[in-house]
């Protein structure tokens, strides 16, 4: 795989050039090779070897792009060229103010392509209470009216990644129109864009909350799966106001499981993983001291069990996600059972990354199941001297939920340990305040430490 | 949450660098060295999981690239492991045949809000 993306980056110049190969007769001063400037850029700067450099060579760079961003003459096609080497400079770290306003210049009066770059432009360099903000509303108002479908996907994903607070009222309406557009493609980025004003804004799509339900119920898959970000929000903060959903949701975890998608959205032969995960973390709060709509999730659950049951990374991902979704409802022994089995399987492991997620998982279950730290006494002690500083961590974060009178001194002892060869502030911090939390809980402590 | 996605190299140069909350330019640089120096410092025996500050990062090597993503608590961290393979799959498959369209159906099954990089790449 490594050499592949080796291949595939080292071949990055070179597909540069090529895209744009004769500047056509005659040849202007606007007419230079849209790509091979950037292309040249990244070489030179590939090949310098100090920051001292670098910092020079990108100071110019700009000096350029100054006097041709602000010189009247330039092209729209030259100024999309810009953009892109000043979104390329933003990223190294210089910043590049004077060409904000260019972007948004660019977004509002160029064709398909520029009009692209000046929507990504905007969306890289400004942020969400930047001055300029403002000026993008117009654009995008107008681009959401278009009869071109492909300027309205541009201005709807602009919203969904950036967009000032106080002007959402000016494009509600007309996202909310698109939601019932033919374009899945459309109805997918509307979702999203409103998913952007649910979080920045939660008041003001409270309105139209149904129309979210017609969203999770699309036919397409990605728009349905657009709607479960939504829904993950809005169950976090109040469960109980979508208990009627759960069969729904169970419904499609079932439909996932059992290979209904296309095939396309599959990932090493693992149905859409990712989204099974989203949809687990909806069932766990939805059942979260509710046994009777727990009840509901028992077969899915075991279903997604089983099925996970193939050895790739993916898989174990997906299998954590149960193992904590079964932990946190009111499930039934059987599948208690079987995740306390699928926990033992993975803190055993000799993959490291696996352990790791065994004791994360060991660390949430902990105080549910008192009796699995017990079990796996042996390899959380190994766990404890091991190597790698992170697995410490993690076990030290587990051996404090377990404390009791007996095994307190030790543990403390292991976290003063641990504490004086970390140097990472937040860590220590951290350690601090939960060894100070122990002593307060057991004060006699203080006299054997 | 995913806080920002990087590729950096080795050497210190960030290749691409995505922030999904806003950060201070000048402190973006020192995060990305800093991060990439933590990553520098792990063998390949240790997990690539790393706590850092508040957040945790998920780190994935290849060749002479890390692409490391900064997480919240909230995420689960294989998933974010084996979300940076398909993004490099997904590279892999868009770039060795260039292929007109815009449809990188692959992005569709992902649930994280890395929206459609319009054409990052394309230049």
């Amino acid at each position: 795989m490594s050499d592949v993306v080796e291949r595939t980056l080292s071949a990055l110049p070179g597909l540069l050039g090529q895209q744009d190969p004769g500047s056509g007769p005659g040849g202007g001063p606007g007419r230079v090779s849209a790509t091979s400037r950037l292309g040249g850029l990244i070489r030179s700067i590939t090949a310098l070897s100090s920051k001292h450099e670098e910092e020079k060579l990108i100071q110019q760079e700009q000096t350029n792009l100054k006097a041709t961003v602000s010189a009247p003459t330039t092209t729209l096609r030259l100024m999309k060229e810009c953009m892109v080497r000043l979104i390329y400079c933003e990223m190294l770290g210089y910043e590049s103010s004077f060409g904000y306003i260019h972007a948004i210049k660019l977004a509002q009066q160029g064709n398909l392509l520029e009009k692209r770059v000046g929507y990504l432009a905007v969306s890289l360099f400004l942020h969400e209470n930047h001055e300029l903000l403002l000026l993008l509303v117009n654009t995008v108002v107008k681009d959401l009216q278009s009869t071109n479908l492909v300027e309205v996907c541009m201005a709807l994903t602009v919203v969904s990644q950036i967009f000032p607070r106080e002007m959402i009222p000016a494009v509600l309406p007309l996202i909310e129109d698109k939601l019932q557009h033919s374009k899945e493609i459309i109805r997918r980025k509307a979702v999203q864009a409103l998913y952007k004003f649910y979080l920045i804004a939660p008041n003001q799509v409270q309105h139209i909350h149904d129309k979210f339900r017609k969203a999770l119920c699309d036919r397409d898959v990605g728009v349905m799966a657009a709607s479960l970000h939504i829904y993950l929000q809005m169950i976090k903060k109040n469960a109980s106001g979508y208990k009627d959903l759960t069969e729904s949701f169970v419904t499609i975890l079932k439909q996932v499981v059992g290979g209904k998608l296309p095939i396309d959205f599959n990932y090493h032969s693992v149905p859409a993983p990712w989204l099974q995960i989203q949809l687990l973390r909806i069932l766990g709060l939805l059942g979260k001291d509710d046994p009777r709509t727990s009840e509901l999730m028992y077969d899915v659950l075991d279903e997604s069990l089983r099925r996970a049951e193939i050895n790739h990374n993916i898989t174990y991902a997906i299998l954590f996600e149960c193992v904590q979704t079964i932990y946190t409802i009111c499930p039934k022994s059987d599948l208690l059972e079987k995740a306390a089995k699928c926990i033992g399987k993975f803190v055993r492991s000799p993959k490291i990354n696996l352990k790791y997620l065994g004791l994360k998982a060991l660390t949430y279950v902990i105080q549910q199941d008192p009796n699995l730290a017990l079990q796996h006494q042996m390899t959380i002690i190994e766990c404890l001297d091991h190597p790698d500083p992170i697995i410490k961590r993690e076990t030290l974060e587990l051996l404090y939920r377990i404390t009791n009178g007996q095994n307190v001194t030790v543990i403390v002892q292991k976290m003063l340990d641990y504490l004086r060869q970390s140097k990472e502030e937040y860590t220590i911090i951290n350690l601090t305040g939960k060894i100070a939390e122990l002593a307060e809980k057991y004060p006699f402590l203080l006299l054997k430490i | 949450m995913i806080k920002f996605f990087l590729m950096v190299n080795k050497q210190g140069q960030t290749r691409l660098s995505r922030y999904y909350e806003h950060v201070e330019i000048h402190k973006r640089t020192m995060l990305e060295a800093e991060v990439i120096k933590n990553c520098l410092s792990r063998s390949k025996e240790q997990c690539s999981f790393i706590e850092y500050k508040d957040f945790k990062l998920v780190y994935r090597q290849y060749a002479a690239l890390f692409i490391v993503v900064g997480i919240n608590e909230t995420e689960n961290e294989m998933a974010v492991y084996e979300l940076i393979h398909n993004f490099v799959e997904v590279l892999d498959r868009y770039f060795s045949r260039v292929i007109s369209s815009n449809g990188a159906r692959s992005g569709e099954s992902t649930n994280v809000p890395s929206h459609s990089e319009q054409g990052w790449t394309k230049y």
